[in-house]
């Protein structure tokens, strides 16, 4: 197989990063997936190892406005891409959570918190394109995050309350 | 995940250039979802070296209409195609559909081309390699399917799928379709049993008893408990077609007016003669003894397979079919090849190994020859020998030998050989035999010299073997020279093995057909030789061997001269077909509860003290007990079911799917084989898919376990036209229920023209559930298919 040296850029929480892909010392590996690389080389780990086959929903990230697993997806795949971890949604300089994630805690729409991340990005995903979804069109969005804990009753009542109230202030 | 390359390319032609060159070692990859699975969990014994993703092509996501079809692009994500109004507007089954494929997570990176062409959710399949190993199943080119005896709840509920020969058959010499008469015989149809069996060998009655069934070994009840005992069902499979011998060994309906010869009239020419007879041709079998038949006749005593059985078998061939039979004829001598040649447009060589080999042994000429004295046993029941008896030799014919001795009246019989007791070459039930009469086993001996006295033998001076073979396997013995017993016999047979003798040939043919070993050189698959209308098999080209493989090459040979007679002309039925074609409309079931039995029935076999020269040890099953034997027969094929929530939706609207070759029908890509890879040319790849407009509305429907992230345990693509409350057409194809797309046809014939009602949408159920095979523990998803069928069919009134 030929020497694999290729540079590719992927947006990651509005900032450029350049990967080489290849084997290398240093290189982003052609079998290396998006998660690996936020979680390993980035240090974003709030996007969750977990089932590692699409299946739980744990390590959702928005990818090009679409909510994805990132553990099925190959960095190599990326280039030109723009990518959004739980920790983009954060104020970039203050480090203040945005209202999304501030309901989720205010509300504890959570148990042990291992799956809010996803379930927070595949949220945000469905509101940045419907801004008033209904419960069922909600219900929908988060089916592909899976909570052991059974936090999903507080989760829909926390995210159909913020729902509501970003309603009544844009009203 | 192991390392793989990452290969971008620009359009659909590079992609197919890129994966033809990798040889198998590079894969596509569109959105991943189902690849980058497998690739993690080390699913396959292959795994690429690369892969080439198809996300680059930009022309490969598109949804528009088309001369009336929706047209999508294989690049397009499920999403895509579960939100666009185009879609719903246009087969509302498939946005459905789409919609119901996993979770949203998946569906937006999967796509439409991937979805079609995924593997199988089956979980012994997808057993992962880092517990413990991967399951290498049928599917995967193992043997047998974990899920027929296993938890199987989602699977099939229609049989499985065949996945090329099973291990039986590939172990069978004449491969024989072994599941393939099992299943008939549980049916209890015994002829198409026959019909089966006689594509591949005419003499079951034969090697029912003398075969050694390597096929037993590599049977996967193995897994469980004790084999299919093969034989056995084989031998009353035999017995039947001895009770129904005119309808077997008939003369065919229009004569070719070709002539064959066949020299030998052991298994492999009887069985070339059986072929070449039944295609039209005139054959005569020549034969040096009284009687044809070969070593079934004079090598295999009586008590093995009784002479009546030969008789019979013969007779049929030469009064039922019209075989001429010209015995007592010694070719070379009675008469030349030439001048039956002269005679004839083929002449077979089947002459089988029936010289004796010279050891070099200092007295071997105060010996008897194993092959000799088993046929002058056979021929006349007597034989003056010694009475204590030694017989040098490890396979089956020294068994042979050794127990005729002992049921000959021998005091002692000993018997000795170069293996270790484990090593001998003779089937396990023949050496315990001669245990039980009393043969003393001498196990690691070298034979050195015999010892005589007065030009009467008195004994054998045995060295000690150390190996029987070198390194390589082959056969090669070494000797301790100096570690060495005096077995004492006043009789001893050799029975070390036979020679090819192949100087009937003259010394004009014998210079074209001589191979440096003495064999007769010709092709291993068709028995051709260089000479021209000259064929062979057996023995005589093998060197000594197995009587199947004699019958396969017999076999072959014919087909072979058959073909080089150029006799399809006269219009007999074709019999031998070559391969078994397996289309939906078959597939493969097993007995449920007999699969679970994991003790082989055995046949009855008379007491050490019962047995006798003549009477045949052992005794046939009826058919019922032959039929409960069968029912344990596996049936190993894949019993899968298909993933794609798409697929069944493409085939109830008859779809059309191109690719970078070429343009299927859905029903052909997707229901004809056990997976689309086994239709798709390497580095094809599907790059559209083009639905007509389907009559009525389409619908999916989806009974899973979990609503979101998973696939469906029943599902069903529909259409209804349904006017006024009656059913003008409809379509209905379930998915999730076999390994491929199941189709409903006569549940459509039957519902066309009817008004809906209850009575009719529970018919309809009960006609769609008339072909199902309910394995261990799936029997709910009939009565779940009932019930799908049902609330469709009433909701389509609605």
């Amino acid at each position: 197989m030929k020497e694999h040296l290729e540079q590719i850029c992927v947006t990651v929480n509005g900032v450029p990063r350049k990967f080489v892909i290849g084997d290398g010392v240093g290189c982003v590996s052609p079998s290396e997936t998006l998660l690996d690389t936020i979680r390993d080389r980035l240090g974003l780990t709030a996007a969750k190892r977990s089932c590692e086959h699409g299946a739980c929903g744990c390590c959702t990230v928005i990818m090009d406005g679409d909510a994805v697993a990132s553990c099925m997806v190959l960095t190599a795949d990326c280039d030109g891409s723009q990518v959004t971890t739980l920790e983009g949604l954060c104020d970039p300089v203050t480090g203040e959570l945005s209202p999304l994630q501030k309901a989720f805690a205010d509300n504890s729409a959570f148990q042990c918190g291992f799956c809010t991340p996803g379930i927070i990005m595949s949220t945000r995903a469905l509101l940045d394109r419907n801004p008033s979804p209904t419960e069922e069109e909600l219900t929908e969005a988060l089916s592909g995050n899976y909570c052991r804990c059974i936090s999903h009753y507080q989760v829909i009542r926390t995210v159909m309350g913020f729902i509501n109230e970003m309603n009544r202030k844009e009203a | 995940m192991k390392k793989f390359d990452h290969i971008k390319v620009g359009s659909y032609e590079e992609a197919s250039q890129v994966i033809q060159e990798g040889e198998g070692a590079i894969e596509p990859i569109a959105g991943g979802t189902d690849l980058l699975g497998t690739l993690k969990d080390r699913l396959l014994p292959h795994y690429p070296k690369a892969v080439v993703s198809l996300k680059g092509i930009a022309t490969s996501r598109y949804i528009e209409e088309r001369d009336g079809m929706l047209v999508i692009g294989a690049g397009t994500t499920l999403k895509e195609i579960s939100e666009s109004p185009l879609v719903k507007d246009h087969s509302q089954a498939l946005a459905e559909a789409a919609r119901s494929v996993a979770s949203p997570l998946i569906r937006n990176t999967a796509t439409i081309g991937g979805n079609v062409c995924q593997d199988v959710r089956c979980w012994y399949y997808r057993y992962p390699d880092s517990i413990g190993g991967r399951l290498e199943c049928k599917r995967k080119g193992g043997d047998t399917c974990y899920a027929i005896a296993g938890e199987n709840r989602y699977h099939s509920i229609f049989g499985g799928m065949s996945t090329g020969g099973s291990s039986c058959q590939r172990a069978c010499p004449a491969g024989t379709d072994i599941p393939g008469y099992m299943a008939k015989i549980r049916e209890n149809d015994w002829a198409g049993a026959a019909d089966i069996f006689f594509q591949y060998n005419p003499m079951p009655m034969m090697t029912s008893r003398i075969c050694p069934h390597g096929c037993r070994e590599h049977c996967n009840q193995n897994v469980y408990g004790k084999s299919v005992n093969i034989p056995a069902v084989e031998r009353t499979l035999g017995d039947y077609i001895l009770e129904h011998k005119e309808d077997y060994y008939k003369a065919p309906e229009k004569e070719t007016g070709k002539k064959c010869a066949i020299i030998g009239g052991g298994p492999g020419g009887l069985t070339a003669a059986f072929y070449l007879r039944r295609e039209g041709h005139q054959v005569t079998v020549y034969d040096s003894h009284e009687k044809p038949g070969g070593v079934l006749r004079y090598g295999i005593p009586h008590y093995r397979l009784p002479k009546t059985i030969v008789d019979q078998f013969c007779q049929a061939l030469e009064n039922g079919m019209g075989i001429r039979f010209v015995m007592n004829t010694t070719v070379g001598k009675d008469v030349t090849v030439e001048q039956i040649k002269a005679d004839n447009d083929v002449v077979y060589f089947g002459t089988g190994a029936w010289s004796q080999p010279v050891l070099g042994l200092e007295g071997e000429n105060l010996t008897e020859f194993g092959l000799n004295f088993l046929e002058e046993v056979n021929t006349y029941l007597k034989k003056a020998m010694g009475e204590n008896v030694l017989v040098c030799g490890g396979g089956n014919v020294a068994m042979d030998v050794a127990l005729t001795a002992c049921r000959l009246g021998a005091k002692s019989v000993k018997l000795v050989c170069l293996e270790q007791r484990e090593e001998m070459p003779a089937s396990e039930e023949e050496i315990q035999m001669a245990i039980e009469e009393r043969v003393e086993l001498y196990n690691g001996w070298g034979l050195r010299k015999v010892l005589e006295s007065e030009g009467k033998v008195k004994g054998l001076l045995a060295m000690r073997c150390l190996s029987v073979r070198d390194e390589n396997g082959r056969f090669a013995p070494s000797y301790d020279q100096d570690d060495t017993i005096e077995l004492a016999s006043d009789f001893i047979i050799l029975a070390t093995g036979q020679k090819v003798d192949i100087s009937f040939l003259g010394d004009h043919l014998s210079s074209q057909l001589r191979t440096s070993r003495g064999l007769i050189d010709a092709n291993a698959e068709s028995g051709r030789t260089r000479a021209q209308g000259y064929y062979a098999g057996g023995d005589a080209v093998t060197g000594p061997d197995l009587a199947i493989r004699a019958i396969a090459a017999g076999r072959n040979a014919a087909m072979a001269m058959n073909r080089d007679l150029d006799a399809e002309k006269v219009g007999n039925p074709s019999h031998t077909q070559e391969e078994e074609v397996l289309g939906p409309e078959s597939f493969t079931t097993f007995d449920v509860d007999g699969v679970e039995r994991t003790k082989a029935v055995r046949l009855r076999e008379l007491s050490a003290s019962e047995r006798s020269l003549t009477g045949e040890d052992r005794s046939s099953l009826d058919q019922d007990t032959a039929k409960q034997e069968a029912c344990r027969c596996l049936r190993c094929a894949c019993y899968a079911v298909n993933p794609s929530d798409i697929t069944p939706v493409l085939v109830m609207e008859g779809a059309r799917i191109i690719t970078t070759e070429r343009e299927f029908s859905a029903k052909e890509l997707f229901t004809s084989k056990l997976t689309v890879q086994h239709i798709l040319h390497r580095g094809e790849l599907v790059t559209e898919i083009r639905i007509p407009k389907t009559l009525g509305r389409t619908r999916y429907d989806k009974r899973r376990v979990r609503d979101a992230i998973d696939f469906a345990i029943v599902s069903l693509a529909s259409a209804f036209d349904v006017q006024a409350g009656q059913i003008k057409s409809c379509r209905l194809v379930l998915g999730g229920v076999a390994p491929v797309p199941y189709q409903l046809p006569e549940v459509e014939a039957y519902l066309t023209g009817k008004k809906i009602s209850p009575e009719t949408a529970k018919e309809a159920g009960e006609i769609a559930m008339r072909q199902a095979f309910a394995m261990s523990g799936n029997e709910y998803k009939i009565f779940m298919c009932k019930d799908v069928i049902y609330n469709r069919v009433m909701e389509a009134g609605r």
